[in-house]
């Protein structure tokens, strides 16, 4: 049980550093690559640790793991094109 | 012939970790089908938010986000619901080592942490209403800032209070003595997903 208090002490410090990230004056670029590495980590560790993917079998990390980042990632890949033509749309009727 | 034998057991080895037949998980069908459950509506929430920032990408004006909310206020948000896991990881650790007592208590304390969660919610709701915004409109830029507003934290909300309806059902059964482990577990699973995306919402939408 101590083990999850130390994962939640964690988890605290990780969304204080992106709360002192916000209100210093970073460089945007360095800004959002702190903020995505660090939202990524506090997922991976909830994942690990809360949800004990890292005591499950392999083949169960591996399904849930892969067909998130690989399906997730498709999803993304296939909206981009519709979010670009809206987006042209948008301009064209705007320009009229 | 050592060769073979040797190529045998590593074949074994690998179809250890692998095993096909009756057990492939090694997990019980109410663990695999909440996982595929989690699996699932993760995308469903990966479209959203990938919708979300080809959205915000393309918009003209963003609305400033320290103009629109109290960011003290979403942290503190954040604090409940993570606090809120740890104690519903407590009640797993606690039900796999039959302390159903202790079980009971920790959901209770997580139940309570959602309740808390929804209440904020809805107070932050209420004032982004009434500052104006709507689904197709607000008064601070790209009108699509309302409709993901209300769309990504309305979706992870209905989401919090359906892990609330599963808390209190389950601290219901374990105080009657009617829960099982795997049930406290499957009620954590759910509630750890939860706690999952506001992570990605907090970072995405109220931190970027």
């Amino acid at each position: 049980m101590k083990n999850y208090w130390i994962t939640w002490a964690v988890l605290l410090v990780f969304t204080v550093a992106m709360l002192w990230a916000d209100a210093m004056s970073i460089p945007r670029t360095v800004f959002v690559v702190f903020m995505l590495g660090a939202m990524l980590t506090k997922a991976t560790i909830i994942g690990g640790n809360f949800m004990h993917l890292r005591s499950e079998r392999l083949p169960l990390v591996l399904t849930v793991v892969i067909g998130l980042l690989v399906i997730g990632g498709l999803l993304y890949v296939l909206i981009a094109p519709d979010a670009v033509r809206i987006h042209e749309m948008v301009r064209a009727a705007q320009a009229k | 012939m050592v060769q073979r034998s040797a190529t045998a057991i590593a074949g074994r080895a690998v179809m250890a970790r692998w095993d096909g037949g009756v057990c492939p998980f090694d997990a019980g069908w109410r663990k695999v089908m909440m996982w595929w459950f989690i699996v699932t509506d993760g995308l469903l929430f990966g479209g959203f938010l990938a919708s979300y920032g080809y959205a915000r990408l393309l918009a003209f004006h963003w609305p400033d986000r320290a103009q629109v909310f109290s960011l003290p206020y979403i942290a503190a948000m954040t604090f409940v619901l993570i606090t809120s896991s740890a104690t519903m990881a407590s009640a797993v650790q606690a039900a796999r080592e039959g302390r159903m007592r202790i079980a009971l208590r920790f959901t209770v304390l997580t139940a309570i942490g959602g309740a808390l969660f929804l209440g904020m919610q809805a107070y932050e709701w209420r004032h982004v209403i009434e500052e104006g915004a709507r689904l197709n409109a607000n008064p601070w830029g790209d009108a699509a800032f309302g409709a993901y507003f209300f769309l990504l934290t309305g979706f992870h909300g209905t989401h919090v209070l359906t892990g609330l309806i599963v808390l209190v059902s389950t601290a219901i059964r374990a105080a009657t003595g009617r829960s099982t482990t795997e049930g406290v577990e499957m009620a954590g699973l759910y509630w750890h997903f939860v706690d999952l995306v506001w992570v990605f919402i907090f970072t995405l939408f109220y931190l970027l």
